[in-house]
């Protein structure tokens, strides 16, 4: 076991090495190092976080203070899958929430979570613009309209059904 | 920055442009309430309470972070500035917890101050949800996150003064809050329960978490911390006749978790109440005068019988210099003997040596807040967080706030090595070789000062010559340290213009240490850094007086001030002060004493609160060494091992029962002051050592401490001025022993010996090291007694790497037989995952696992200082039947 956290500590490594030489010389690098860093492991481990101190210089935990002051940054594994559920007005009066708790019962997650095989995240979005297709469901970045209970469903099961995990 | 004019309420001031508006109204006397504002940070403007108005533009603007300007117009009071400060005031109320009636932190709490103040009483706002208590398993601090108004003292203080970074903000808008690294408990973090964040903390969210008494002391006295040597000046809450708490009189100069949690030993059950003197084997209570005559009696029939040489006085680092003082008049003047020495033999005495053969003084007091002007910080062997915190903090802030570059030279690793930009890692016992080479690469790429090095030094070429032989490829071979790294690391300290050398107990307790002593102000010479602010030589000291122990002349071979014993010009001018004969003859240092008891040689041993038993190597030898002995008397707090042995036994006072002062690391004078009465009839050092003398027919011509400060200022006027009664921090003497060669004089390189690297012998695989943890100090006799840190650090450790742990089927809180050549002993294993695979740590401070069993009774020859940081060792299970 531990063996094997030591080899993910060696990844992380590497990787924060190779995102640091990017930005060697940068005036003020923290913000795009923690942005590629979670671009290249899908979130910024507190490994990571040492790793980043270490090189640049505030401490880890001013670190993690910034990391949890931006939404974009995140300091917890997200799933390979985002479902973002519409809390829109419009959404909202035609069924968004039933969609909502559908998806809460299949995934046994609440909302800003991810399943424990890191399958899937499930959140929430303020508006995306379509409206006219209310409720609406983004699963990563695909719009999907006029969406039920059953058809969430339906949609998780189909996924599924073409890539097995 | 210039000179402007502007109005303050309506006056006319003049200030400098940089000045902040808070400054400016402070300094004039008008009051502006701030709850973020603390003086050694940086401006926050993050309460808004200190909000004051433009008048002529109506702006409000955040006094602690504005600037003065010309012709502004402030107003600290206007209509405006009331209704928007009340206004601030009741929404911190209305997130804030409703509790006050039980709050710990009562009319301390700044916040309901100013509520008050302003008039207001309850927030007449919709309450606001409060976050849930932090839990928090420590008996130190505790976190209320709802009464925290995020002013971000405590995150501030702790990231930009003890530099600890352990506290951050979490998240952002209403959700923000306090949190560690991962957000999880204190003790689980970066914290080492220093206090400065709850010494911060405008209201109840950061507090003690098990205060003596819930309340505020009903006065508070300014004395010194007792623990080690940074000397710093604490404000001690009383109540009754009890401690309640203590936080640092200088903001600017926190406490670390001893002098914040620790001082409540005092009140210890175990404190001695009266005399004892041994009657058939057992020590009974007698009162004073009955112990006192006995004590005179058997001393003077010792020394009629014996003769002086025949009676040894160990005094303490702990004493004050007019205990100390006193003490070593009394030996000298009255039982006419120089074998005097003081606990601060066990690491101080290196310092001395290879000090004066290289600089010509015995010691150097540099400024802590100097190393914010350092270039290049070294510190070798020294674990600073936990034997010097205030040191640690300095070099953390010079290294964060000032770009300062740190190298650390220590085979173990510390909590300095996230701040280092190189760690040179020796195998142990080859550092004399890694700093030879560091000259080497300095002399052979000719990276020395030329200049200071003809003007001020002496034997350079001899020097240059004599390290010529060890380039770094030929000490990576010895050392296991990168010649690269050696290489960058010496062009990095030369290339300094300020570069300075800090050392420890890793340089004074390994063989032959005053050789790395010289060695390291050979680097310093090489530098030019030996006497520039932001250069300057650091040694570490261990305990709260050992420098004024040794300036008071509680050594076997130097006068008060480090004065000449063997010059008898000088011999003659303390005689006639002291009016009467001093013994010429050099006397024994404190590890020849113990050896003599052994042999019998020495008869009687005068010990003011000294542990020998467990201070010493070789418990055992000890042990017999103090049973030979006719006479043992002993000034103890406690019923210590070396106590159990006394034949004479007296109470003594603490620190916080009598008045005093102490001579700290950087050369400061910092004043002791009595906050209660000695505890049933126990008495300061200095006063049974009076009543003593009276007893034996020879008075000492003092009647009060004062007498005495007289005498000791009139001996060594540079310890002038005493600092003021209600004291801040001491005034900062010229250094004492300056009568010797001193700044004006000329160094000289001295070539350093090398001792042999001690290879482990067959059977003993593991390296042992005896380290230092913030939760106790010396032999833990005070940190022991103290409720918190003993409740925090409850049992002594072995750290065993976790492969060799693997290895030996050792588990986690398992017993293990630690063996080395000379003893032997049973501890808890606790697992390391830091270690490197053959180094076992062992945690100097605990009463179960005293380090002195595991080593020979030897002393290095030069300086009679005790080999004690490093012995070889093996680990041998604990079968179930001898548990």
């Amino acid at each position: 076991m531990r063996d094997n956290s030591e080899l993910i500590t060696d990844i992380y490594r590497s990787i924060v090495r190779e995102v640091l030489s990017d930005y060697a010389g940068h005036q003020w690098p923290l913000i795009p190092v923690l942005q590629k860093t979670q671009q290249r492991i899908g979130y910024i481990p507190p490994q990571c976080v040492r790793l980043i101190s270490q090189a640049l210089g505030p401490s880890p935990v001013e670190i993690q203070g910034v990391i949890s002051f931006y939404e974009q940054l995140r300091d917890t594994p997200r799933g390979r899958t985002v479902i973002r559920t519409c809390r829109g007005t419009a959404c909202h009066v035609r069924g968004g929430p039933e969609v909502m708790i559908r998806l809460r019962d299949i995934l046994q997650i609440s909302e800003g979570e991810t399943t424990a095989d890191l399958a899937y995240s499930l959140e929430s979005v303020a508006c995306v613009g379509a409206c006219g297709l209310a409720p609406n469901v983004l699963v990563d970045d695909e719009v999907h309209g006029r969406m039920t209970p059953q058809k969430i469903e339906q949609l998780l099961q189909d996924r599924e059904e073409e890539e097995p995990w | 920055m210039t000179p402007v004019t502007f109005l303050l309420n309506g006056r006319r001031l003049t200030a400098q442009s940089d000045s902040t508006i808070l400054q400016v109204a402070r300094d004039n006397d008008v009051d502006i309430p701030t709850l973020c504002e603390h003086k050694p940070l940086t401006p926050h403007a993050a309460c808004r309470i200190c909000l004051v108005q433009e008048q002529s533009e109506g702006r409000l603007l955040a006094a602690c972070a504005t600037t003065v300007a010309q012709d502004m117009d402030i107003s600290t009071d206007s209509d405006a500035v009331l209704r928007h400060r009340r206004m601030t005031v009741r929404l911190m109320l209305a997130s804030h917890s409703a509790s006050c009636m039980v709050c710990g932190k009562g009319n301390r709490c700044e916040l309901r101050r100013i509520a008050s103040d302003l008039g207001i009483g309850t927030a007449g706002l919709y309450r606001m949800r409060q976050p849930a208590l932090t839990l928090d398993d420590n008996p130190f601090i505790s976190r209320d996150p709802s009464k925290c108004i995020l002013c971000g003292k405590c995150i501030r203080i702790c990231q930009e003064v003890v530099v600890e970074e352990a506290l951050g903000y979490l998240e952002r808008g209403f959700s923000t809050r306090l949190a560690t690294f991962t957000d999880g408990p204190l003790h689980q973090s970066e914290c080492t329960f220093c206090g400065a964040c709850v010494s911060a903390c405008p209201t109840g969210a950061l507090t003690e978490a098990h205060p003596a008494y819930g309340g505020t002391g009903d006065r508070t006295v300014t004395t010194t911390c007792p623990y080690c040597g940074s000397g710093c000046t604490v404000d001690v809450q009383v109540k009754g006749d009890t401690v309640v708490r203590a936080v640092p009189s200088d903001p600017e100069r926190p406490l670390c978790v001893r002098g914040s949690y620790g001082l409540d030993f005092i009140h210890s059950p175990d404190r001695l109440h009266r005399p004892h003197v041994r009657r058939n084997g057992k020590l009974q209570p007698v009162g004073w005068p009955e112990a006192l005559s006995f004590l005179a009696g058997e001393l003077q029939q010792t020394l009629d019988k014996w003769g002086p040489e025949a009676v040894g006085v160990l005094g303490s680092p702990r004493g004050t210099n007019e205990d100390n003082y006193l003490l070593q008049r009394f030996a000298r003047s009255v039982l006419g003997t120089n074998n005097i020495d003081n606990g601060s033999r066990l690491y101080g005495a290196p310092v001395r040596q290879g000090l004066m053969a290289t600089l010509g003084v015995p010691e150097t007091n540099p400024d802590p807040d100097h190393l914010a002007r350092s270039e290049v910080i070294l510190v070798v062997g020294a674990d600073l967080p936990n034997s010097a915190p205030q040191l640690a903090y300095a070099v953390r802030r010079a290294v964060k706030l000032h770009g300062a570059r740190l190298i650390l030279l220590d085979p173990a690793r510390s909590r300095l090595d996230r701040f280092a930009s190189l760690r040179l890692r020796p195998y142990f016992g080859t550092d004399g070789v890694l700093l030879k080479s560091l000259a080497e690469v300095i002399c052979r790429e000719e990276l020395f000062d030329r200049e200071f090095i003809t003007r001020r030094t002496e034997g350079f070429e001899q020097f240059r010559q004599a390290v010529s032989d060890l380039a770094p490829e030929q000490a990576n071979q010895v050392t296991g340290v990168p010649a690269r790294h050696i290489t960058q690391a010496a062009r990095q300290f030369a290339g300094a213009r300020q570069a300075a050398v800090i050392f420890g107990r890793g340089i004074t307790q390994q063989p032959m240490p005053s050789e790395a002593v010289k060695a390291l102000a050979n680097l310093s010479m090489l530098a030019a850094a030996v006497w520039i602010p932001g250069g300057g030589i650091y040694a570490v000291e261990l305990e709260a007086n050992g420098r004024g122990a040794c300036q008071m002349g509680m050594l076997p071979d130097m006068l008060p001030g480090y004065d000449r014993l063997d010059h008898r010009g000088i011999r003659r001018g303390f005689e006639e002060v002291w009016g009467g004969p001093i013994p010429a003859e050099r006397g024994m240092a404190a590890l020849q004493m113990i050896q003599a008891a052994a042999e019998g040689q020495l008869k009687a041993l005068y010990v003011v609160g000294e542990n020998p038993f467990r201070s010493y190597p070789d418990p055992q030898l000890v042990r017999e060494a103090l049973d030979n002995l006719q006479l043992l008397v002993v000034h103890d707090l406690f019923f210590s091992e070396t106590a159990s042995c006394a034949s004479v036994l007296l109470p003594a006072a603490s620190f916080a029962e009598k008045d005093g002062t102490f001579s700290s690391a950087d050369g400061r004078l910092n004043r002791l002051s009595r906050i209660m009465e000695p505890p049933g009839q126990s008495l300061s050092d200095w006063s049974i050592i009076l009543r003593l003398a009276e007893e034996m027919q020879h008075p000492l011509p003092f009647s009060s401490l004062k007498d005495i400060q007289a005498e000791i200022a009139e001996i060594l006027p540079e310890l002038e001025p005493l600092p003021p009664p209600e004291g801040s921090r001491g005034e900062r003497p010229t250094a004492v022993g300056s009568r010797w060669p001193s700044t004006r004089g000329i160094a000289r390189f001295c070539i350093p010996r090398l001792p042999e690297v001690a290879t482990p012998s067959e059977g003993y695989p593991f390296t042992l090291v005896v380290r230092g943890s913030p939760w106790g100090q010396g032999t833990g006799q005070r940190t022991g007694r103290s409720r918190q840190l003993r409740t925090f650090c409850s049992r002594g450790v072995v750290e065993v790497p976790h492969r060799a742990a693997g290895r030996l089927h050792l588990s986690e809180g398992e017993t293990v037989k630690v063996v080395s050549e000379h003893g032997s002993l049973a501890v808890q294993v606790k697992l390391s995952y830091s270690l490197p695979d053959s180094v076992v740590a062992l945690m100097a401070h605990r009463k179960e696992a005293p380090p002195a069993a595991l080593f020979a009774f030897e002393a290095d020859p030069d300086t009679g200082t005790p080999l004690m940081k490093t012995c070889h060792v093996r680990l041998e299970r604990v079968r179930h039947h001898e548990r």
